[in-house]
């Protein structure tokens, strides 16, 4: 069940140590090259190498499986679409009735899904070896206001909470011989209602109750704040995060004055 | 702090509505250290007056406030929570609301941020403010993944740390399995020991407040009305039952005396008890040591059987959540339709999960499961629901309805029945629950006692004859707890099956007629109530222990000189005093009866 809601896994790697802003450079890094090099071979090592980061950085790989369990369908979607969509090139492989599937569209397919998969990976980088509270602190110091970083914090660790509420509600509804909705769009609406009441007079009372806890441990909106654990940029970070500019550089220059990396 | 005729009005409900008083004159001063105890029936406005003793109340809520709260020489008129704070730490009733960081260090943390100490401070009272509350170690950990007790015990560090002149407590181990309970307690009482701590604590358990409270002060309807050490407050047994509050079962046996017998006893304590009926025996005095090797307890168990007019089966049934661990390794229960049922054990040993089977929302991992003679599987959770009625824990988690005849409603429709039946129903449950002016009432209004009888009354009509209760008395004051067990009681003797999770061993004790010991996932022991409760080393495994009243009965056998036994054994009695008293009431009958028989002799 919290798995869906925290991809975290506590391990103590390079990976984990690393400044979640290091991170989040990393996505941004990431997303640029893959958004510019849209050629095969481009999606597939920046895969591979994302493998071996997971790897190296001890990210299990039940995770791992998980999260291509969940890329599957929409990878699949793309390969099965593409070439039907976006025929291009002469050399017909198959051809059914007025749909023709070309090799150069397949393998545009090809590269569009590992392109998606890729960018995917990239973030869950991130979200595997971050926790959530880390995370939060590396935004608020890349300068999202403290308020939005504990309002985000909060969302985060509640979603556990609500859809716990949401179980037991409908889980009580259903012994009184509830059953979840049959017929017309209307009516299944309609039937979620015993449900969708009660959760929402409890989490209204949860917040209710959230803001006096707040109050009661001294937090006033706009107050100097300190903080328990500050982030600080370790060796590992000072080494990457220059690399990254290096290759954001480079990658452009390749890409723009060489128009390579496209097919 | 003083707080002076102290009037508060939370502001109405509605645009133009009225005003809601809650506190009507409350005048009470507490000294440095002491430990002052709270206590009144739902309603009386003791979370309430909590809330204005860090000025959350009026500040953050507006309303009408009179009088005035001063703690450590500051006016909360004056200053809001967020300065109040660190001279009153507040913790709530609920831990999940207040506990709302991803980490345990961090929420102990959060406050000291908002103090803006320096890293090196704050790491020095976090580690401080965990150590107090036995959580070390647990620091990475989410405090959602922390148990009922180690929840709460993290939720008093995080006030802790910010080392407050006074800790306020609201109900700190309401809801709590025993375990969690003695945890909790045992952080409490280190608190006032070793750090002599001013506490102000609600609670409306008897039994820990005697142990715990300096000062006992009991509010009804917005005022106090009582105040006085832990003796002083539990011998005015009478008034206390009218406000319909518990009191512990040791003042309660003494104002019995008293009563009937015009003894003055004054005893709280079940050492002062044991003591005092002891001297009447002319026996020794209780300081000596427990011969409890002496007059062994056989071992009797009941070995689980499996007649045809049972309600429940259970047959070698195992659960394992999905992803999870094992929730239910093997139990085999029988229980026979019309029995009083109680399930009892920490959480985590599986009593949820195993009552859960009964109506199909879960669904054996292995074993099955059968409900009035026939196997669960194949039928549906709302076929099941004719059978089994499932009373939830919080009733929040079942109203939903713009009406309490709208609610009562709900399940017969499901069902399938016509119109007039249910309406039928509905009449009908709103007359046995007492329920026929609350009819038209938005259900979602009602106090806390009068929602639970809603939600009973809703599983009611739909006429199950097994009735499931997971922990139905949670959050009661002791009148409510009273009205709802009658009620259950009532149904039982209809011909109900009834079920009955609980922590509330007095519960169990008065109420059910077998018992059924769960420890992680596995039954302990399974038997009648009295022959369970005297086997103490089997509840303890499970971190049980029988109420005081059967520990006062069995260790008074104990300590009886031989000699004292002789005189009442060789009288016409078969045997001595039993021991196995369940209740006051039976233990005083024993008793007196046993006291005729030793003066007679």
């Amino acid at each position: 069940m919290s798995f869906a809601f925290d991809l975290y896994v506590d391990r103590s790697s390079w990976l984990h140590r690393l400044d979640p802003r290091t991170k989040l450079a990393f996505v941004v890094l990431s997303s640029i090259l893959l958004l510019n090099y849209s050629h095969l071979s481009v999606s597939a090592a920046f895969l591979l190498g994302i493998h071996g980061i997971l790897w190296s950085g001890k990210v299990p790989a039940s995770r791992v499986r998980w999260a291509w369990q969940r890329m599957w369908p929409i990878t699949f979607l793309i390969l099965f679409l593409w070439p039907i969509f976006y025929p291009q090139g002469n050399e017909v492989l198959l051809q059914v009735w007025r749909v023709r599937i070309t090799t150069q569209s397949l393998l545009q397919g090809l590269s569009t899904a590992l392109r998606v998969d890729a960018l995917a990976f990239a973030f869950l980088v991130l979200l595997f070896s971050t926790d959530q509270a880390r995370l939060v602190r590396g935004l608020v110091k890349l300068g999202l206001p403290y308020e939005w970083g504990l309002t985000l914090a909060i969302a985060l660790r509640y979603l556990p909470t609500l859809y716990g509420i949401y179980t037991t509600v409908s889980e009580a509804q259903q012994a009184r011989g509830w059953v979840i909705g049959k017929g017309g769009f209307i009516q299944r609406i309609k039937s979620y209602l015993p449900i969708m009441v009660a959760v929402i007079v409890t989490a209204l009372r949860l917040a209710d109750n959230l803001s006096m806890a707040l109050a009661a441990r001294g937090f006033q909106s706009g107050a100097k704040r300190t903080y328990l654990r500050e982030l600080k940029l370790g060796l590992a970070d000072k080494v990457c995060l220059p690399l990254f500019a290096v290759s954001l550089i480079v990658s452009v220059i390749v890409r723009f004055r060489h128009s390579l990396g496209v097919p | 702090m003083i707080v002076e005729n102290l009037h508060y009005a939370y502001p109405p409900l509605t645009p133009g509505g009225e005003p809601l008083p809650v506190l009507k004159g409350v005048n009470l001063r507490v000294r440095r250290g002491e430990f002052l105890a709270l206590m009144g029936p739902t309603g009386a406005g003791k979370t309430t007056l909590c809330l204005t003793l860090n000025g959350i109340l009026p500040h953050l809520m507006g309303g009408t406030f009179e009088g005035r709260v001063v703690v450590a020489g500051m006016d909360t008129r004056d200053h809001g929570p967020g300065e109040m704070s660190h001279k009153v730490g507040l913790v709530f009733q609920d831990p999940e609301s207040q506990l709302f960081n991803m980490t345990v260090e961090d929420e102990v943390a959060f406050g000291l941020e908002s103090l803006g100490l320096s890293p090196s401070e704050m790491e020095e009272r976090v580690a401080w403010a965990l150590e107090v509350v036995r959580l070390p170690g647990l620091r990475k950990r989410s405090p959602f993944q922390l148990s009922g007790g180690q929840k709460k015990r993290l939720a008093i560090a995080t006030v802790l740390a910010m080392r407050p002149q006074v800790l306020v407590l609201d109900e700190p181990v309401t809801g709590l399995d025993p375990l969690g309970r003695h945890e909790v307690l045992a952080v409490i009482e280190k608190l006032k020991r070793e750090e002599e701590a001013t506490v102000v604590m609600v609670e409306q358990d008897a039994e820990a407040v005697m142990a715990w409270a300096d000062r006992v002060v009991i509010m009804e309807r917005g005022r106090l009305v009582l105040e006085g050490s832990p003796r002083q407050v539990f011998s005015q047994v009478e008034s206390l039952h009218g406000w319909g509050l518990a009191v512990p079962q040791m003042s309660e046996l003494a104002h019995l005396f008293n009563r009937r017998q015009g003894t003055s006893f004054h005893f709280i304590t079940e050492d002062e008890a044991c003591s005092a009926l002891a001297g009447e025996l002319q026996s020794e005095t209780c300081t000596g040591p427990r011969r409890s090797k002496q007059y062994p307890i056989p071992n009797i168990l009941y070995p689980v059987s499996f007649e045809h007019s049972s309600a429940v089966k259970v047959e070698d049934l195992w659960h394992r959540y999905d992803d999870g661990p094992l929730a239910l390794a093997g139990v085999n229960l029988s229980v026979e339709a019309g029995d009083f049922l109680a399930i009892i054990g920490q959480n985590g040993s599986g009593k949820t999960t195993l009552v859960k089977h009964f109506n199909g929302l879960l669904r054996p991992t292995r074993g099955r499961v059968l409900v009035l003679g026939q196997d669960t599987a194949g039928q549906s959770v709302g076929q099941l629901a004719r059978k089994v009625g499932y009373l939830f824990q919080n009733p929040d988690h079942q109203i939903f309805a713009p009406t309490v005849w709208e609610e009562l409603a709900f399940g017969p429709r499901n069902l399938g029945f016509s119109e007039g039946e249910v309406a039928a129903r509905t009449t009908e449950a709103l007359a046995l629950f007492g329920l026929r002016d609350q009819a038209d009432t938005p259900p979602a209004i009602l106090g806390y006692g009068l929602r639970r009888h809603v939600t009973l009354a809703a599983v009611w009509a739909m006429r199950p004859h097994i009735l499931v209760l997971d922990e139905p008395t949670v959050g009661l004051d002791w009148r409510a707890t009273r009205t709802l067990m009658e009620e259950v009681t009532n149904l039982n003797s209809q011909g109900h099956t009834i079920i009955l999770v609980t922590h509330d061993m007095k519960l169990v004790a008065e109420f059910a007629r077998k018992v059924l010991v769960l420890d992680e996932g596995r039954t302990l022991a399974y038997g009648p109530t009295r022959q369970l409760f005297q086997q103490e080393a089997l509840l303890r495994q499970a971190f049980l222990a029988p109420p005081p009243i059967t520990a006062l009965a069995r260790r008074m056998r104990l300590v009886l000189s031989p000699s004292t036994l002789l005189r009442i054994n060789s009288a016409e009695g078969p045997y001595g005093l039993r021991g196995d008293s369940l209740t006051v009431e039976e233990f005083y009958q024993e008793y007196t009866a046993l006291r005729r028989l030793g003066q007679g002799g």
